[in-house]
């Protein structure tokens, strides 16, 4: 009950005219990155960013968190009318939003999307109103051994369920973990991994990462195919809303089975691309209609938007009660915490209460506004979509550059964001995945100097991560997660002795 | 035409490299055990290793035809790399120009020549977007958030 009478607090905090303002500010630039092919909603993050540190931190983290929930609306409205994917986490939407659409029915896909997405984001809110501060109570008892479990089991958790190639997920982890290390080492205060280059001594910032990984990859992976806007119409008839939204309740099932696999997906770092893709295969194959599915079903819509919004904000759970973001835009919002001076991690909730709770809260309401927002603007940010891409194209780049370049006012830091964009290219066409990558670029430091502090602690012994129960059963879970796809590979050559080595991992094979 | 297997030997050819030089960088700064505790290029050295078994394993598997992943022959046709050099080779191209020319001349000059060359837009038209740009990005760095964006070396002989 406790946590009730703090939501009602932050409630206080969350609702008053400048935050409604910011919430509004957020959304509307987030439904904007999140119709922008090639911006999304780790890059309009990471671009806001600077512009937050006058604020106070609850006013900002308000702002981020209200862009995140437009972006993740913003993604569906171009899937659904266009067949463009705005974010990665939308293109399972585009298999049945977008022929429903084109049967006539774009206000009924659009108000099935945005109604089941709400209803993901609400479940996801609940649970971290429920389950966070109980997960951080648990968490102040933790000491670097068990904190570098948890990091352990968040990374083991992307190689065993992200759906990506595993030894892809591996190599995309330890080059983030690589890339955090250059600079200064903050235990030992020596300089590493600059290669010769001076000037990369301040590190290499994740934004840099996110801008050129996330925005310039993205734009050339969309640029490879013409861009045809073969819009389907984008009027709304609000009757047709109110019957759609009124029909969710039939799918019941569908609803609360997508919900928990996003909560899943979000809370051990899978991911909103993943819970999508995940929710609608398991769908496909449950559904009395599953053999309809890629042609307009409802359900199609249903499960993928779900679980995409009910990870999505799931993925702030674990951000702020361990410190472990559970997505990429998490990931980015975890470094503006610690720039604005906080600490994410259990502490929160002991010392920064008005913040922790004016969050919750205002994810409550912020999803609220995102709805209608995003129900309004719909007309107006369709017709966005029909600006030619060689006139957007090069206006993302600039903002990408001059993105970049704000960050620490650095020319080096430009180039490097080039360079993230061929990366970020050749890993997208290849499957690597991106937000581990990301991940642990943010959180490599912590994890490192919780390895180190763990190893002092023991004088080098790693018995350390078997000392007591629940660091054994961390460390256990972290080591069957990285040895499942092993499992899973051993037990169908064993199944099907003569069947071919490799398989397509899920994503490859819906996008096949 | 660039196949999956040369992009896929490509890429790991390129995480490797960074593997190796993540190893041998990392040794300068000592790995192992020392009285501080754990020294600092242990942690390093280790994810640089990671990265080159994980980066050989990703090689063979890409160079192996039966085990190919989802047997796609083409990644990038002619058509598809001269449209990605149409985006990319513009966009090195302005981030070189910068030092000189400044981010503004540099990101006007950007605009106008993507849009009017290959007559993708008038030559007024392109001129007004790419006039459009340099001031939206003056308003809202230079006087809203009081970041100053380069002005290049040009400028700065020209005495702004």
């Amino acid at each position: 009950m406790d946590n009730l009478g703090e939501l009602l607090h932050g409630f206080t905090i969350a609702v008053t005219v400048p935050h409604l303002v910011l919430m509004v500010v957020g959304v509307l630039l987030g439904i904007l990155v999140g119709v922008l092919p090639g911006l999304g909603a780790p890059n309009g993050v990471s671009l806001l960013l600077p512009l937050t540190f006058g604020m106070q931190p609850v006013s900002a983290i308000i702002l981020l968190s209200s862009m995140y929930w437009g972006a993740l609306f913003g993604g569906s409205v171009t899937s659904i009318l266009f067949n463009i994917p705005g974010e990665p986490s939308s293109v399972a939407t585009t298999f049945d939003g977008y022929p429903m659409a084109r049967d006539g029915r774009p206000t009924a896909a659009l108000a099935t999307a945005f109604g089941s997405a709400a209803f993901g984001a609400l479940i996801g809110v609940i649970l971290i109103t429920f389950l966070a501060s109980w997960v951080a109570q648990v968490a102040l008892a933790f000491g670097p051994a068990e904190y570098f479990a948890v990091y352990f089991l968040a990374f083991a958790s992307f190689v065993g369920m992200g759906g990506a190639a595993p030894i892809k997920t591996v190599v995309a982890l330890a080059i983030g973990f690589a890339i955090a290390a250059i600079g200064i080492d903050t235990v030992s205060g020596s300089v590493r991994l600059t290669m010769g280059v001076d000037e990369l001594v301040k590190g290499v910032s994740f934004v840099v990462a996110v801008m050129g990984l996330f925005g310039i990859g993205e734009l050339l992976v969309a640029v490879e195919e013409e861009f045809h806007a073969r819009a389907v119409s984008s009027k709304i008839d609000w009757r047709e809303v109110f019957r759609a939204v009124g029909r969710l309740p039939r799918h019941g099932i569908a609803l609360l089975r997508s919900a928990a696999i996003g909560c899943w997906m979000g809370i051990t770092p899978g991911g909103p691309t993943a819970a999508s893709f995940m929710s609608y295969g398991i769908a496909r194959r449950f559904s009395r209609r599953g053999r309809y599915f890629g042609t307009g079903e409802v359900e199609g819509i249903i499960s993928p938007e779900t679980a995409d919004h009910a990870a999505g904000t799931s993925a702030l759970l674990p951000m702020l009660s361990l410190g472990i973001p559970g997505s990429a835009t998490a990931a980015v919002m975890m470094g503006g915490l610690m720039i604005w001076g906080l600490n994410p991690g259990p502490m929160l909730f002991v010392d920064q209460k008005d913040f922790v709770w004016g969050l919750i809260a205002s994810m409550y309401v912020g999803n609220i506004v995102a709805v209608a927002l995003v129900l309004l603007t719909v007309p107006v940010f369709a017709a966005l979509m029909r600006i030619p891409f060689v006139v957007i194209a090069p206006l993302i780049v600039i903002i990408c550059v001059v993105g970049a370049y704000s960050v620490s006012n650095s020319y080096l830091d430009v180039v490097m964001m080039l360079g993230f964009g061929i990366v970020g290219y050749l890993f997208k066409k290849l499957f690597y995945p991106l937000a581990p990558l990301v991940l642990a670029i943010v959180i490599g430091d912590k994890a490192e100097d919780a390895f180190r502090q763990s190893m002092l602690m023991s004088k080098g012994s790693l018995g350390i991560f078997f000392a007591n129960k629940l660091v054994t059963c961390l460390i256990m879970a972290g080591i069957a997660l990285l040895l499942l796809p092993l499992v899973l590979q051993l037990a169908r050559l064993w199944r099907k002795p003569a069947s071919p080595a490799t398989e397509p991992t899920a994503q490859e094979k819906v996008i096949i | 035409m660039i196949s999956r297997r040369a992009l896929e030997l490509a890429t790991a050819v390129l995480t490797g490299g960074f593997g190796v030089s993540v190893v041998i960088s990392s040794l300068d700064n000592g790995i192992g055990w020392s009285s501080a505790g754990v020294d600092a290029g242990t942690f390093p050295f280790l994810t640089g290793i990671i990265i080159v078994l994980g980066s050989l394993y990703n090689l063979v598997r890409g160079v192996l035809p039966v085990a190919s992943l989802a047997n796609v022959p083409i990644a990038i046709t002619p058509f598809e790399l001269r449209r990605l050099a149409g985006l990319f080779v513009p966009a090195a191209i302005f981030v070189a120009a910068i030092p000189l020319a400044g981010m503004y001349v540099a990101s006007s000059l950007y605009v106008f020549a993507v849009l009017a060359i290959p007559k993708h837009q008038s030559v007024p038209r392109a001129l007004g977007m790419a006039a459009a740009t340099a001031l939206a990005l003056y308003v809202v760095f230079e006087r809203m958030f009081q970041v100053s964006l380069p002005h290049g070396a040009l400028a700065a002989a020209l005495g702004f």
